[in-house]
């Protein structure tokens, strides 16, 4: 397996599966804390639609995954805050309606798009380019994220007590949408559409499991995320199966073991 | 300096029920006021308008100074009815009141707002060995001394209080006592909202509230 080391097509996939996973690692601990898995599978799920009508409209399919996602999450976040419907079935009409417009679109256009990657990753196919645009996004996400941390984390734990200390409660909720949108995006040519919502929760459950201050949860998202994506990438390569299947299963392999442990902890 | 609130004309909300009709109350800088009524009358909505919790549907808050004229929001310590803090929070008492006292964004550590979140904590009454312990694995009393400690770190001009002998023992009630004590000497405004103003050791003004003002008068000390 160490000869897959030297080709660069995998020292790619690595490099692109390390920033994956230390975005959606730190992402996840929000994810777990606001139990926002529906929205982040629902963003992810919404990309579908996007990427279907930026092939429909010529455009790059990033672009308008991009765009479909940031889309889904403001109205979610605009939804749920004003009009009382809560945020899964917000996540719920729009998730339906964008994967919905994503079929109907692709009914119309001969494409050459490929969605079964884009359903399930394909890492090994990562470019030069879409590495440079992986680890650019990918920064300036984590950038945001450190800046805005501390209102971030006081909203996502008690949001009046937040409000009483002048923090914008509905622009964090927004914020934590954008960001994961922009995660999900980043992360679809390594986990797919289907898979990437368990990057943004795997890490987090696993750490929650076993931490309950913030920067122990924190260290272990990224952590538990690291080890599922670097572990599963070598994985695939040693069992000779799907990558994006292979990242997952040891995602949850690491998540049991850990509940295990913590439950053993207790007793 | 002491600051004074004026409610005026305030009507307010709640999923479509008014709640609030034409409420004008001047609460006095530097002293303790006390809003008592039946539950649903009005005086949690009236709090949360005040804390910036909930827009009203008419009428306005402001603040205003010794002499009656009006300045900015000040600094406002808010201890509410029902927290929303989550039981899983992975945060310490500590974490709490320091993100609370200083969340503007930034990155780099805020040792300050660390060292006055201790300090706050101790005036509370919570134990020094409870200090780091998430809160989540905080008795229902020491939580609600946590909560103290956020209204009363940062030294506010204005103290709100809904409710704040919720969950407290008996011990926690003398603390709670002592702690307003301390504030009014200090010239601070207390606002407080309670069934039983001599458990806190009494009021210099009260508001009876139900819908509207419908009585106004000097609470007096126990």
């Amino acid at each position: 397996m160490i000869e897959f080391l030297a080709y660069p097509f995998f020292q790619r996939a690595l490099v692109a599966g390390v920033v994956a996973a230390v975005l959606c690692g730190a992402l996840s601990f929000f994810v777990v804390l606001r139990r926002l898995a529906f929205a982040g599978s629902g963003v992810a799920h919404a990309a579908f639609g996007g990427v279907a009508l930026a092939t429909l409209a010529g455009a790059p399919p990033g672009a308008g995954a991009l765009l479909a996602a940031l889309i889904v999450a403001a109205a979610t976040a605009r939804a749920s805050e004003s009009s009382g419907v809560s945020e899964d079935a917000a996540v719920g009409v729009f998730t339906v309606s964008a994967m919905a417009i994503g079929v109907v679109a692709l009914g119309f256009v001969k494409t050459n798009v490929d969605l079964f990657g884009l359903m399930f990753g394909n890492i090994l196919t990562v470019s030069t380019a879409d590495l440079v645009l992986l680890v650019g996004a990918g920064a300036l996400v984590l950038l945001v994220l450190a800046a805005w941390f501390r209102p971030l984390l006081l909203a996502s734990v008690d949001e009046d007590g937040a409000r009483a200390a002048g923090v914008n409660v509905g622009a964090m909720r927004l914020l934590v949408l954008v960001l994961i949108s922009v995660a999900v995006v980043v992360a679809l040519k390594v986990v797919g559409i289907l898979l990437v919502s368990a990057l943004l929760i795997l890490p987090g459950a696993t750490a929650r499991a076993l931490f309950d201050r913030w920067p122990g949860l924190l260290a272990g998202s990224v952590a538990a995320a690291l080890v599922m994506v670097v572990g599963g990438l070598l994985l695939s390569v040693a069992l000779n199966v799907a990558s994006g299947a292979a990242i997952i299963l040891t995602g949850a392999t690491v998540f049991v073991a850990a509940f295990l442990a913590a439950r053993r902890r207790s007793e | 300096m002491s600051v004074g609130i004026r409610f005026e004309g305030i009507a307010a909300s709640l999923g479509g029920r008014p709640v609030l009709e034409g409420v004008s109350l001047a609460v006095a800088p530097g002293i303790r006021t006390a809003l008592v009524g039946p539950n649903g009358g009005g005086k949690t909505t009236l709090i949360r308008l005040l804390v910036g919790a909930l827009d009203p549907d008419a009428g306005r808050v402001f603040f205003v100074d010794g002499a009656g004229r009006e300045v900015p929001r000040p600094r406002i310590g808010y201890l509410s009815q029902r927290s929303t803090l989550s039981p899983l929070a992975p945060v310490s008492g500590v974490d709490l009141v320091a993100l609370s006292l200083d969340p503007r964004p930034g990155i780099g550590g805020r040792e300050g707002a660390r060292t006055e979140a201790r300090s706050a904590l101790e005036r509370a009454g919570l134990p020094a060995e409870a200090f780091d312990r998430p809160v989540g694995k905080l008795s229902g009393g020491q939580r609600q001394r946590v909560l103290l400690a956020r209204a009363l770190a940062g030294r506010p001009e204005i103290l709100v209080l809904d409710e704040p002998d919720t969950a407290l023992d008996a011990r926690g009630l003398m603390t709670l006592r002592r702690v307003i004590a301390e504030e009014a000497d200090a010239g601070r405004t207390i606002l407080f909202v309670s069934h039983d103003t001599d458990a806190m050791g009494g009021a210099d003004a009260l508001f009876r509230v139900d819908g509207r003002v419908t009585e106004e008068g000097t609470g007096g000390a126990p």
